[in-house]
């Protein structure tokens, strides 16, 4: 664990059944205090990672250590270690709230006064003070959401797994949840490792993101690099006839001008904001009019298209990925 | 052990929240002493001197049929509640608690031995009533020697033996297991043949020979057995106390047995 480094993979590596590839080759180092993100379609591999990082399942290649801890041979100083929020819900309907936090404390022998005092301040942390006492079965999605967020904590981790925090959540408690993820890691100064598939997420939250796919890393970065690394915005224009797209073609000052579709140009510039009125004044010059024009900087959904050479929502590309998410899930049950 | 108090706790909270499973657990008992005392008792068709000396052949000395079958009908409570132990894992893999429990430090097998143990603690009460129910029917249970403190910790010991036997062998089941359907196919497979295949309702005497023959390796009859002998005879013999430790060692026994088995199973895969 020198130089920081709190969880370090070496060719870790996942087969289901012999045949089925979920991760393969994975190397990632993460740093204590960061929040770190793993971003990747359905079916990536994501999932499958955190398990194996969570030691819930067996890799079947490779080596882990988190906090220092071997994977395999010290899965359980590793589950001491740890916070777990999984994809699923995992609270007993039948418990409150509260009783589920203080059951999973006991799992980790958390003594009773700390384990009250915790609760509290977590409860509070994620405002479900008022509902603590109720049957979890009458919470909302949201709400349910929020405890998993929090019992994962109550052990007071160095380092907490997120998988997929915000999965069927709305757009307005999908913002409220990252709020709490920022201040879990400013005010209890914890290790976040982030899955998501939302871009958006990984880009609000992780100061550092592994992008990968098919169970491999394709490049690894903190957000603002690797959407510099895309250099440049794209303006796209669409314009009242092929001749006119063709003319724009020829407008100078701008990194290169390719066809995206009919009539329609995408004109990849470093700056848009300065490379914009001379692509404007080139357009009057030329006395040409345009139907569209629109202006993208470059989101992680572009550095995803970058290297994948697809959209992350894209499930085309199509029955075969739609298949491999599929058989993994089931191989994981 | 972590994690086995507080998930027993869990089991034992979710019984008495939910009023349907806590009450009809506890009214079980008594329609089953009073069905199964008065539907196969065959002693009836025995009348007269004579009749009576066959009855009491018939029930190996027990002054009536109540009598006779309160070990048979105890165990058999003690079969029915702890084959359903292992439904709870399967809830707890589909509604999501397991992914909590194999992400923590706790043992394994102490989520499935927190089911074995929550079940025979949900039987004792039913014993309670049961004897209780048996006692107050008309012409019902008869300590013709009084009630003692034997016949209080044969009955406990040789029920809480039969249900750490059978809970641990369905929930062994259960770990994997995916489908509800399942488990309570196997359940609905063997509950009766458990129960009729043994001498929990009617003696070797009045069965088959092949039946009784079988019947006499089934744990049911030997938990059904150890109960009724102290129950009828009150103070054994020295050869009835043999008899008497040979069933009760043997429940053990397979109850030890099962229990190391479950733990070996469990800790070494329970899936997710």
């Amino acid at each position: 664990m020198m130089d920081g480094t709190i969880i370090e993979t070496k060719n870790l590596t996942k087969v289901y059944n012999g045949n089925i590839k979920a991760v393969s080759d994975l190397n990632i180092s993460i740093r204590e205090g960061e929040i770190y993100g793993l971003a990747g379609p359905n079916g990536a591999g994501k999932t499958t990672t955190i398990n194996m990082l969570i030691t819930r399942i067996a890799p079947t290649g490779g080596s882990a250590t988190v906090g220092g801890f071997d994977i395999v041979r010290d899965s359980l100083a590793v589950r001491r270690l740890i916070g777990v929020v999984p994809q699923d819900f995992t609270a007993d309907e039948d418990l409150t709230g509260r009783e589920n936090i203080m059951m999973v404390s006991q799992f980790y022998d958390v003594p009773k006064a700390k384990a009250k005092e915790n609760i509290g301040r977590l409860l509070k942390l994620v405002e479900l003070e008022d509902a603590a006492d109720r049957l979890v079965r009458t919470y909302s999605g949201g709400m349910r959401k929020r405890l998993e967020l929090i019992i994962g904590l109550v052990h007071e981790p160095r380092i907490l797994f997120l998988d997929e925090p915000t999965l069927g959540l709305d757009i307005q408690t999908r913002t409220q949840m990252w709020n709490y993820v920022r201040e879990i890691q400013q005010k209890l100064n914890v290790t976040i490792i982030l899955t998501s598939h939302y871009l958006e997420e990984i880009d609000a939250l992780a100061g550092k993101v592994s992008i990968i796919d098919h169970g491999k890393v394709l490049i690894t970065g903190s957000p603002s690099e690797l959407k510099a690394s895309l250099k440049g915005d794209i303006i796209t224009m669409t314009l009242t006839d092929q001749k006119s797209a063709d003319l724009m073609k020829t407008v100078p000052g701008v990194i290169e001008v390719v066809d995206a579709g009919p009539n329609t140009v995408k004109i990849k510039v470093d700056n848009a904001d300065e490379a914009l009125p001379r692509v404007i004044n080139f357009i009057s010059q030329h006395e040409l009019s345009t139907i569209k024009l629109t202006v993208q900087k470059p989101s992680l959904d572009e550095v995803f298209l970058e290297y994948t050479g697809r959209s992350i929502r894209d499930e085309e590309g199509g029955m075969d990925r739609m298949k491999t998410a599929m058989n993994l899930r089931r191989a994981r049950q | 052990m972590s994690g086995l108090w507080p998930l027993t706790v869990r089991e034992l909270k979710k019984w008495v929240r939910n009023p349907t499973f806590f009450f009809t657990g506890l009214i079980q008992p008594i329609f089953w002493i009073a069905l199964f005392g008065s539907a196969f008792d065959i002693t009836k068709f025995l009348s007269g001197p004579s009749g009576s000396a066959a009855a009491s052949f018939l029930l190996d000395g027990a002054p009536n049929y109540i009598t006779y079958i309160v070990g048979g009908v105890l165990t058999t409570m003690g079969l029915f509640t702890a084959m359903f132990a292992g439904t709870q894992i399967i809830f707890d893999r589909r509604l999501g608690p397991m992914g909590r429990f194999l992400s923590s430090p706790i043992r394994r097998s102490s989520i499935v031995f927190s089911k074995i143990i929550s079940s025979v603690i949900r039987i004792l009460p039913q014993v309670v009533i049961l004897v209780v129910a048996a006692y107050l029917i008309p012409n019902g249970l008869k300590f013709v020697h009084g009630f003692t403190i034997v016949d209080v910790l044969v009955m406990a010991t040789a029920i809480i033996l039969i249900a750490f036997i059978f809970s641990s062998i369905f929930s062994v089941i259960a770990t994997r297991m995916t489908n509800m359907q399942s488990i309570f196919g196997i359940v609905n497979l063997v509950n009766l043949p458990l129960m009729f295949v043994s001498y929990a309702m009617f003696s070797k005497a009045m069965m088959a020979d092949w039946l009784g023959n079988i019947a006499q390796y089934n744990p049911v009859s030997w938990s059904a057995e150890a109960i009724r002998t102290v129950i009828i005879n009150g103070s054994l013999t020295s050869s009835q106390w043999v008899q008497e430790g040979r069933w009760l060692g043997a429940l053990a026994a397979l109850a030890a047995g099962l229990l190391l088995l479950t733990y070996y199973l469990v800790e070494k895969e329970i899936r997710d």
